[in-house]
C-alpha cells in the first residue's frame, strides 16, 4: 500500500503545481489581456472608490473634486456649481458605465495615483496614511473662462485662447454645454437618461465645438495661403502687386471668384490682407499651386492628427482631391469648398504665425501635484509644427497686425492700447435665405516686441447677413476682451473683490 | 519525534500563524478609520482562543498526534475568516455571514475536540463500516427527498429543518470513508486477484460489483442533485481508496475509463453538464460564465502582490465568500497569497498521508489515505475551477471557505486523522518500550 501512497502524494502534488501554473498565468502572464477584456469594468469599479485628486484652474479655483457619499462607492466625484458647466468640455465627467471624457479620462492615472510614484523621502513616509493621488493643475484660468463665457453669451460658438510660447491652453470655451454631474452622479438610471437627452440634443451639448466640431473658416483661411504664397510661390511684401478687380476667373473655367459685395480690390500682400481680398487670395493660391496649398495647409495641422491633451478632436479637413483643380482650387484658396476647421486648428494658425512660425503642441495640463503640494509631473511641451520659416512668419506677423491698424479686424485691439495686436476676420457663408454666416476671427497680441503670449481664435455661428464686416464687428470685440484678460495676471482664488483692480491695471498699461 | 517537541512545534507554528490572521485582520480593518476596531475582542477570541483550545485538547486527548496540521488548518480557517469578516463589512446591506462563520467556528471546534474525546481508537470505527455505509448513503441522497431536501444555486445538495440548513454531503464523505476503509480492509486480497484476459490482466467481473455501485450512485448525485463536484469527489474517493487496498492499477483504469464513459453520457444527455463545459471552455460575456469570468479579473487584478486587504473589489464575484473565495484571496493577496494557500493545503496533505504510511492499522491507514484525499481533492476541485483550470463545480474550499456543514465536517476529518497520528505513534512507542524490555529480559 505505501507505494499506492507515495504515488498518490505524487499525483496530488502534481495536481497543485498545475493549479500554481495557472494561478501563475492568471496573475502575471496573462493578467493584461484579462485588464482588457471588454467585460472587465474592475478598473472603473475601483477607481470609483479610491480617492481622487482634484481638477484645478491655473489661478487655482477647485474644477473637480471627490466628496464623501454614503452609498457603495464612498466617494462622490463633484464639479462645483460655479464651474460645472464652464470647465465640462475640459474637466469631462467621470461616470460609471458611460465611461469618462476629458482630462478626468486623458489624466485618470495622475487622478487616481496609478501614475504618480511614490517615493519614501523619509522612513515615517511609510507610517503617514497618505493618499497618493494626483492634482491636475491646468493651464485654463477660471478667469478668462468667464470673460469667454460672458462675451459670448448664450449663441453657438466657440473661444479658443492660448500661449503660442508653450502651448497652454489659457481658455476654451464653447457653447452649448453640460453639467458633468448629472452624469457622473451614482443615480446609475438619471445618468443614462441625461446623456440620452443631451445626444438626441441638436446642438450636441457634450462635444466640444472648439476641438470636436468643423466649421468652414472662410477669409481667416487667407493666412494660411498667404503662408503657402510666402514659402513656396514666391510671394513677398512687395510682389506680385494682384490686379484691382472685381473678379477673377480662374484657368480651366468654373465660376468666378467674386469679392464680397462685387466690390473691385488688389495690390501687394499687406494690402489684400487688410481688405480681405478673394480675388487677390484665389489668384494667389491658384498660382502656387494646389499641391503648394495643400502642403501649407498640412503644415499647420489640416489633415492631421493633432496632439492634443483632450480625447476625441477630429481633424480639420483641406480636400487633398481638388489639387489638380485650379477652379476649385481658387474657391479652397478663400477657405471656401470642401474645407473645414476646428476653432482650435484656427488658433494654432494664428499661433505659429505669433511664435516664429512654430506650432507647440496644445494642452490644457499643465502641472501634476501631491496632496503634499509638491510637483510630481509637468507637461512635456514639444514643438508639434514648423508650418513656416520664422522670416516668413515675421512678414506675416507685420501683415496681421497691419490687419488690425488698417484693415478689417480694427476692433481687435479694444481695450489693447500698448499691445501688439495682429489679426485676421472671417465670414463664412452658409448658403441659406435669408444669409447666415460664421463670423470669425484670429489672432494674437503681447507686449510690443515680444513673442505675443496670447492667441486666439473665436467662432460666432449663424450670424444674420454674410458681409466681410461680420467677423470683425461680431467676433472681434469677443476676442478683444479674451486677450485683455488673458494678458492681465491671473486673479487668485478667493480674491474676487481684487478682480476689479487687476481689470483696472492692464487697462492702465495701455 | 518526542511527544513534548511535537506539542511545542503545534503551539509555536500556532502562535506564528495566529500572528499572521490577526495581522491581517488588523490591516483590513484598521485603514478606514484609524481606531481599533469595536469587534476586535471578540474576534481574538476566535482566532487566538480557538486554535489554543484546540491545541489544548490535542495535548490532553492525542499528545502524540502529529504538529503540523493543526497550525495549517488554523491558518486556512482564520485567513478565510478574516476574508469573510472583510466582505462582509464592504457590503451595502452586510448579511451576517461573518457572526455566523464564528458561530460555526466555534462549533467546528466543538466537534474536533468531541471527537477526539469520543474516538479514542480509530480503529474500533472498523465495526461501523457497515453503518457508516448506510448511513453515508443516506446523507447522500437526503436532498432528493421531497419537503427537507432543497435545490439552492442550482444545486439539489441541501436539506433543510426549520431554519437551518445543511449538505448532508459533506458528513457522508466521512462515513464514506469509514465505510469503504473497513470494507476494502476486509475485501482486499478478494479483490487484488486479477485475471487475464489476453494480455490485460484485469479485475475478475464478479469483483466489480463495488465499483459498479461507486459509480452508480456518483451518477446519480452527479444528475440527481445537478452536484458534479461531490460526485467527483465520492467517486476518486473510491476509486483511491481500492486502488491503494489492492495494488492493483487495473482498478485506477477501469475507474478511469467509467469515469469519462459516465461523463460522456452525463454530457450528452444533460444541457446542465453541457453548458459546465461550454462555459470553461469560452466563459466571455456569458451569463453563466460571469462568475468564473470574474473570478478570472480578480486575479489579474491580484497580480504578483495583491491589491492589499481591503483594497480590492473581490465582492463583484458572486458567492465569492464560499466557493469562490480564494478569487478573493488571488485580489488582495495576489499570487504570493494564493501560492500560501496551495502550500499549506498541499502541507496537509503531505501530513496526512505521512500519518498514513506510519500506521500499521490496515483499516487507520485506508482511513487516512481517504481522509487526506477528501481534503486534498475537494480543495483541488474547487481551486481547479475558480482558476479555470477545470470546469467549475461548486464544492466548499475546506477550512477557507464560508459554509457551517462543511466546517464541520472537515473540523472531525482533522480530530480523525490526528487520532490515528497519535495511536500509531503510541504504539510505535509501546513496540520499542516493549523490543527494549525484551531486550533487557534477554540479558
Amino acid at each position: 500500500m505505501s507505494k499506492q501512497i507515495r504515488n498518490l502524494g505524487v499525483f496530488l502534488a502534481v495536481c497543485y503545481v498545475a493549479l500554481f501554473l495557472q494561478v501563475n498565468r492568471l496573475t502575471v502572464f496573462e493578467a493584461e489581456t484579462l485588464q482588457d477584456k471588454p467585460g472587465n469594468n474592475r478598473a472603473v469599479e475601483r477607481d470609483f472608490s479610491s480617492p481622487r485628486g482634484d481638477i484645478v484652474s491655473a489661478d487655482g479655483v477647485v474644477l473637480a473634486e471627490s466628496v464623501p457619499s454614503d452609498d457603495r462607492f464612498q466617494l462622490q466625484r463633484v464639479y462645483p456649481p460655479e464651474t460645472a458647466d464652464l470647465f465640462a468640455h475640459i474637466t469631462g465627467y467621470f461616470a460609471f458605465s458611460l465611461g469618462s471624457t476629458g482630462v478626468e479620462r486623458e489624466y485618470n492615472g495622475y487622478l487616481n495615483g496609478d501614475d504618480i510614484g511614490f517615493d519614501f523621502n523619509r522612513l515615517d513616509d511609510l507610517f503617514v496614511d497618505r493618499d497618493v493621488v494626483g492634482d491636475v493643475i491646468l493651464s485654463v484660468r477660471n478667469d478668462v473662462q468667464q470673460v469667454a463665457r460672458e462675451e459670448l453669451g448664450d449663441t453657438p460658438g466657440s473661444v479658443v485662447a492660448l500661449d503660442p510660447r508653450n502651448g497652454e491652453i489659457i481658455a476654451m470655451w464653447s457653447t452649448a454645454t453640460f453639467d458633468p454631474n448629472a452624469l457622473a452622479t451614482h443615480d446609475f438610471d438619471a445618468a443614462a437618461a441625461t446623456s440620452e437627452a443631451l445626444n438626441a440634443d441638436p446642438e450636441r451639448p457634450t462635444r466640444s465645438r472648439s476641438y470636436q466640431e468643423r466649421f468652414f473658416p472662410g477669409s481667416t483661411f487667407k493666412v494660411v495661403t498667404a503662408t503657402g504664397g510666402i514659402e513656396r510661390g514666391g510671394v513677398t511684401e512687395d510682389s506680385p502687386d494682384y490686379p484691382v478687380s472685381d473678379s477673377y476667373q480662374p484657368p480651366g473655367g468654373g465660376r468666378p471668384i467674386p469679392n464680397f459685395g462685387g466690390d473691385s480690390c488688389g495690390g501687394t500682400l499687406f494690402v489684400i490682407l487688410q481688405q480681405s481680398c478673394n480675388t487677390a487670395f484665389a489668384q494667389m493660391g491658384v498660382d502656387t499651386g494646389g499641391d503648394n496649398l495643400y502642403a501649407a495647409a498640412q503644415g499647420f495641422g489640416f489633415d492631421r492628427d493633432i496632439p492634443f491633451d483632450l480625447p476625441g478632436g477630429v481633424q480639420s479637413n483641406f480636400p487633398e482631391e481638388i489639387v489638380d483643380d485650379p477652379p476649385l482650387v481658387a474657391q479652397a484658396s478663400i477657405g471656401q469648398n470642401d474645407v473645414q476647421a476646428t476653432p482650435l486648428q484656427m488658433a494654432l494658425v494664428a499661433a505659429g504665425v505669433a511664435n516664429d512660425g512654430v506650432i507647440m503642441e496644445p494642452h490644457v495640463m499643465r502641472e501634476v501635484r501631491d496632496d503634499q503640494g509638491d510637483k510630481v509631473a509637468d507637461f512635456d511641451e514639444d514643438a508639434f509644427a514648423q508650418p513656416m520659416s520664422p522670416s516668413t512668419a515675421g512678414t506675416l506677423r507685420a501683415a496681421m497686425e497691419s490687419v488690425v491698424s488698417d484693415g478689417s479686424a480694427r476692433r481687435l485691439d479694444d481695450g489693447l492700447e500698448g499691445f501688439a495686436v495682429g489679426g485676421k476676420t472671417g465670414t463664412a457663408q452658409l448658403g441659406t435665405d435669408p444669409p447666415q454666416s460664421h463670423a470669425w476671427i484670429i489672432g494674437f497680441a503681447g507686449p510690443p516686441g515680444e513673442t505675443p503670449h496670447i492667441a486666439v481664435a473665436v467662432i460666432v455661428e449663424a450670424q444674420p447677413g454674410a458681409s466681410e464686416q461680420t467677423g470683425g464687428q461680431v467676433a472681434a470685440p469677443i476676442a478683444a476682451a479674451v486677450m485683455q484678460r488673458a494678458l492681465a495676471p491671473p486673479a487668485e482664488a478667493g480674491q474676487d473683490d481684487q478682480d476689479s483692480q487687476q481689470d483696472g491695471g492692464s487697462g492702465d498699461g495701455g | 519525534m518526542t511527544t513534548a517537541s511535537r506539542r511545542t512545534t503545534e503551539l509555536g507554528l500556532l502562535v506564528l500563524g495566529t500572528m499572521f490572521v490577526v495581522g491581517a485582520y488588523l490591516l483590513a480593518s484598521v485603514p478606514e478609520d484609524s481606531d481599533i476596531p469595536t469587534s476586535v475582542g471578540p474576534f481574538l477570541g476566535i482566532i487566538v482562543g480557538l486554535p489554543l483550545a484546540a491545541h489544548v485538547a490535542v495535548r490532553r486527548f492525542a499528545p502524540h498526534a502529529d504538529g503540523m496540521l493543526l497550525p495549517l488548518a488554523s491558518l486556512l480557517n482564520g485567513l478565510g475568516y478574516v476574508f469573510i469578516v472583510r466582505l462582509d463589512e464592504a457590503k451595502r446591506e452586510p448579511d451576517g455571514l461573518a457572526a455566523l462563520q464564528s458561530v460555526w467556528m466555534v462549533l467546528g471546534v466543538a466537534a474536533f475536540v468531541g471527537t477526539l474525546i469520543v474516538v479514542r481508537d480509530a480503529r474500533k470505527l472498523e465495526r461501523y463500516r457497515y453503518t457508516a455505509g448506510f448511513v453515508g448513503l443516506v446523507l447522500l441522497l437526503l436532498p432528493l427527498i421531497p419537503v427537507i431536501g432543497r435545490e439552492i444555486n442550482g444545486s439539489r445538495i441541501w436539506v433543510s429543518f426549520g431554519p437551518v440548513n445543511f449538505q448532508p454531503g459533506e458528513f457522508a464523505k466521512l462515513c464514506l470513508a469509514v465505510f469503504f476503509a473497513g470494507y476494502l480492509v476486509e475485501k482486499r486480497e478478494l479483490l487484488a486477484i486479477n485475471r487475464a484476459f489476453g494480455p490485460i490482466a484485469l479485475p475478475d467481473p464478479k469483483h466489480l460489483g463495488p465499483v459498479l455501485i461507486a459509480w452508480g450512485v456518483a451518477l446519480v448525485v452527479m444528475i440527481t442533485q445537478k452536484d458534479l463536484g461531490t460526485s467527483l469527489l465520492f467517486f476518486t474517493l473510491f476509486l483511491v481508496l481500492i486502488w491503494v487496498a489492492t495494488e492493483r492499477a487495473s482498478y485506477l483504469a477501469v475507474g478511469v475509463i467509467m469515469f469519462f464513459a459516465g461523463g460522456y453520457l452525463a454530457f450528452s444527455a444533460f444541457s446542465h453538464v453541457q453548458s459546465r463545459f461550454d462555459i470553461w471552455l469560452n466563459p466571455w460575456g456569458k451569463t453563466k460564465g460571469y462568475q468564473v469570468e470574474q473570478s478570472m479579473y480578480a486575479f489579474a487584478d491580484g497580480g504578483i502582490f495583491g491589491r492589499g486587504l481591503n483594497l480590492g473589489v473581490p465582492l463583484k464575484i458572486p458567492v465569492v465568500e464560499s466557493d469562490m473565495i480564494f478569487a478573493a484571496i488571488g485580489e488582495e493577496l495576489g499570487l504570493l497569497g494564493a501560492a500560501a494557500i496551495l502550500i499549506a493545503f498541499l502541507l496537509m496533505i503531505g501530513a496526512g498521508l505521512r500519518i498514513a504510511q506510519q500506521t500499521t492499522s490496515g483499516f487507520e491507514r485506508l482511513l487516512a489515505t481517504g481522509l487526506t484525499t477528501l481534503l486534498g481533492f475537494q480543495a483541488f476541485i474547487i481551486l481547479a475551477g475558480v482558476t479555470r483550470l477545470l470546469p467549475l463545480t461548486g464544492v466548499t474550499l475546506p477550512f477557507v471557505s464560508y459554509g457551517g456543514s462543511s466546517l464541520l465536517a472537515n473540523w472531525v476529518l482533522l480530530a480523525l486523522l490526528l487520532r490515528i497520528s497519535n495511536d500509531s505513534a503510541e504504539r510505535e512507542a509501546e513496540r520499542l518500550a516493549a523490543g527494549q524490555l525484551t531486550e533487557i529480559g534477554g540479558r
